[in-house]
């Protein structure tokens, strides 16, 4: 009883997580066009998003499986975005930022480490 | 000047929790760069929603964007997903 009780109080907070951020996204978009959304619209877009997270999900899975993967992984959510040319660049340049930024992060680490030793080297 | 350009985006760990809570098979999991990436795939699914919203309610000359805006354009905004 207490399990069932608990799932319904993550589901809620996650409801009320993304209806914050669609009401945030859609105040700007109000503000960049002049037009206010009414708080109806703001909830129904919200509602929307969260049912869609359930077709996205499913999806994702199914391809993850057909890749014979349990872990959903970038290449998944490349395909989710095939539907819209758009949509398919924007994400694959998004992923690409990903992979740079995290070359550029370990870089940085290996170039600390080197320079370390390179400078305990000229001590001794 | 730097609030305003702020991004607004959904959290990592809520996209995470979200998306694996409708995974059917317990085994099925979510990397953090997926995670990432589908965050991004809402705020675009959210911004589209808004903005053809805002341009039905602007083609009818109306000045609040209201739930039948919303409804006439979601059809196509489905479809385009």
């Amino acid at each position: 009883m207490k399990m069932s009780v608990d799932k319904d109080e993550t589901l809620q907070r996650l409801k009320a997580a993304v209806h914050y951020t669609v009401g945030r996204l859609c105040q700007k978009t109000g503000e960049d066009h002049r037009r206010e959304f009414s708080r109806q619209v703001i909830a129904a877009i919200a509602e929307t998003t969260f049912r869609q997270c359930d077709i996205f999900a499913k999806d994702l899975e199914a391809f993850a499986r057909h890749a014979k993967r349990s872990t959903v992984t970038t290449d998944d959510v490349k395909l989710v975005a095939r539907r819209s040319t758009a949509l398919s660049i924007y994400i694959q340049n998004k992923s690409e930022e990903l992979n740079q930024e995290q070359k550029d992060l370990k870089k940085k680490n290996t170039g600390k480490r080197k320079s370390r030793e390179t400078e305990e080297e000229s001590r001794e | 000047m730097a609030e305003r350009d702020a991004e607004i985006v959904f959290k990592k760990d809520t996209v995470h929790k979200l998306l694996s809570g409708f995974f059917k098979e317990e085994k099925t999991k979510l990397s953090g760069d997926a995670a990432l990436l589908m965050a991004e795939m809402l705020k675009i699914f959210v911004e589209e929603a808004a903005v053809r919203s805002q341009k039905q309610a602007e083609s009818e000359d109306c000045d609040e964007v209201e739930i039948e805006h919303f409804e006439k354009i979601l059809p196509q905004l489905l479809l385009d997903f």
